[in-house]
């Protein structure tokens, strides 16, 4: 089966230039300037299969809008090898981008003054999509996305997160096989992003549609993406299932109790004191909570044991969630 | 013919936006034609001092003005270019421009056209019929054919010039004032070229070819023969330059940097 997208080595470098000080250092500016050159995305290669949706992850400044802009044709590699589609994104690039969808949430991909549906109608044309196609395919977008009531309004009259929602339709009017997301829940409420994830996911199920998207917010690529690509100063440090990370790097699970009397951790490390646990109270002095090794005998057997001594209100297994995961690979680096 | 189709439907889509601010729409035709017989005024009142300039009568200089205006209209209309640096590199918009299946340069075209320039042909036209009427002028069939060749020429020419200005954009960051500059230059086009000494002269020929908007063209229909080899080089030139400015700008394209963010 062919990979719909196959990166080799490939590596983005831009020039970042200094300004000298004083009045000296801009006449020497004038002639020579100094740069550095910043290695964006340093030699990465990864492929992605027809049909995966992928979660493209990273701090700011990671390199993630770079490779997706040579990814869309938009930047042009240093070096290093792209095929998309089967296509080199730079080369032909106009017959190349008619197989893409590509949504940037920080930025406007429709036109700023004219009505929603006069922009999808132009995008019609503008990829020559016959009135069948369109009609049987943006009929039931429209519907899904909720943006019937949007479509005579010009774009620069809609909140950010009806923009959103119109901004990947008019991504989709192509009906394209693969689809690039940088960061498109960006700045929404928590229904618009459900909304878009439930589109997603639909779009992918129905067309077998391939999905790269970046998110600061992790839930969305735990709602979406069975794989995860972590990037970090441009290079790839992670590369696999969302699944295996947490069980790698998932430092055990939380045990949250809450109990009907008073109780001192002094009480409960006494009761728990055979096993490898630690305990901790929130502020409030309501919820303890008990980390332990991620391993199921040792939970219950830890959860008998209090629940022998003290009378219990509440109980809560929580695993380490995946925010905490990224945040601890951030900090400490993959090793 | 796909372009051609497009190019129908973005102006389709620019009068109904235009519509929709009927209101606008009429204060600006109105305040356009204003603008044009002021314009028309002026010249007549600026080149009645004129009587002869280097041996060009005041007519031939007001009917040269008046081609000028054409190509020029035509220009404005379609090359709205000038803040090319600012909107589609500093914002970062051609990255909008780079995902759609349109060459990029005929995109921004689309994008950024003012139809109401094309007035200033209407006032050029006008100023034409004033001028060749005074000079006994005579139309000849094949006349409507040639001004057509030669308006596009003409536009080609100052597109081809100013696209490659803004190719500057793609390997500079800096910003650059030559925009307006060439603007300026663009004006000397407007007078017969042997009134200015040979460096200029050569410059606006081959160099910054702006005589082929103006002077050259309109020799022809002066029946001024000594220019004739010039007047039917406009389309070559201005297919040359236009074409040298898409190479250009094609390879310029390769090196957008993309606005970081
Ligand atoms: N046009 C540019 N010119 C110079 N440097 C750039 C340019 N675009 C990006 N960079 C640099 O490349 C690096 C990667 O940027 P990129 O935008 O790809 O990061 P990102 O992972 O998308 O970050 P974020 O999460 O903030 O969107 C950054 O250090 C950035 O400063
Ligand atoms: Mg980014």
């Amino acid at each position: 089966m062919n990979d719909a997208i196959t990166v080799r080595n490939l590596k983005k470098e831009f020039k970042a230039y200094s300004s000298r000080s004083g009045l000296k250092g801009a006449f020497r500016d004038l002639l020579t300037r100094n740069y550095k050159i910043v290695p964006a995305v340093n030699n990465i290669s990864f492929n992605v299969k027809q049909g995966e949706m992928v979660g493209y992850i990273g701090e700011n400044g990671a390199g993630k809008s770079t490779t997706i802009k040579m990814l869309t044709g938009i930047l042009t590699p240093t070096s290093g090898e792209v095929i998309v589609n089967g296509m080199n994104p730079h080369k032909d690039r106009e017959k190349f981008v008619s197989t893409i969808g590509v949504v940037f949430g920080q930025r406007s991909q429709l036109w700023w003054d004219i009505a929603v549906q006069e922009s999808f109608r132009l995008l019609k044309k503008v990829y020559k999509v016959t009135d069948e196609q369109y009609d049987s395919h943006m009929a039931h977008v429209i519907k899904t996305l909720d943006i019937e009531p949007l479509l005579d309004k010009p774009v620069r009259k809609l909140s950010l997160g009806q923009r959103m929602r119109c901004e990947l339709a008019a991504a989709l009017i192509h009906n394209p096989p693969l689809l690039f997301l940088d960061e498109p829940t960006i700045g929404l409420d928590v229904l618009v992003k459900l909304k878009i994830r439930e589109f997603l996911k639909e779009i992918n199920e129905k067309y077998n549609t391939t999905i790269l998207l970046t998110t600061h917010d992790l839930s969305d690529i735990e709602a979406l993406c069975e794989r995860v690509v972590m990037l970090d100063d441009g290079k790839i440090i992670y590369d696999g299932t969302l699944k295996s990370l947490k069980e790698k790097w998932g430092e055990g699970k939380e045990i949250e109790f809450q109990f009907l009397e008073e109780v001192d951790l002094s009480d409960l490390n006494k009761i728990t004191a055979s096993s490898e646990v630690k305990w901790e109270k929130d502020d409030k002095e309501a919820i303890f909570t008990a980390f332990t090794e991620d391993n199921d005998e040792l939970i219950s057997l830890l959860i008998a044991k209090v629940v022998a001594d003290l009378k219990v209100k509440d109980i809560n297994i929580k695993e380490t969630s995946t925010e905490e995961i990224i945040r601890n690979i951030y900090d400490r680096g993959i090793s | 013919m796909f372009y051609i189709a497009i190019f129908f439907q973005y102006v389709a889509q620019y009068m109904k936006t235009r519509m929709q601010y009927r209101a606008d729409l009429f204060v600006e035709i109105f305040s356009d034609l204003l603008f044009q017989a002021v314009n028309l005024i002026f010249i007549i009142v600026v080149f009645g001092h004129t009587n002869l300039l280097g041996g060009w009568t005041r007519d031939e200089i007001i009917f040269i003005y008046g081609f000028f205006l054409v190509p020029y209209a035509l220009f404005s209309s379609f090359f709205n270019i000038w803040d090319f640096n600012e909107r589609y590199i500093v914002k970062g918009e051609l990255d909008r421009i780079l995902t759609r299946p349109i060459h990029s340069l005929f995109q921004i075209v689309l994008e950024r056209m003012e139809l109401e320039s094309l007035f200033g042909a209407v006032t050029g036209i006008a100023v034409m019929i004033y001028a060749g009427n005074s000079l006994g002028l005579e139309i000849s069939w094949t006349d409507p054919f040639l001004f057509f060749l030669f308006v596009i020429g003409g536009m080609l020419v100052y597109g081809g010039i100013f696209v490659m200005i803004a190719c500057i954009s793609f390997w500079a960051d800096a910003r650059t004032s030559i925009m307006p500059m060439m603007y300026n230059i663009g004006n000397y086009g407007r007078y017969p070229v042997d009134i200015y000494n040979s460096v200029i002269r050569f410059v606006l020929t081959w160099v910054l070819p702006f005589a082929f908007v103006g002077v050259y063209p309109a020799s022809y229909f002066l029946g001024k023969e000594e220019w004739f080899l010039y007047s039917f080089l406009t389309p070559v030139i201005g297919i040359v330059f236009f074409g040298i400015s898409i190479l250009t700008w094609n390879s310029g394209v390769k090196r957008y940097r993309g606005a970081g963010n």
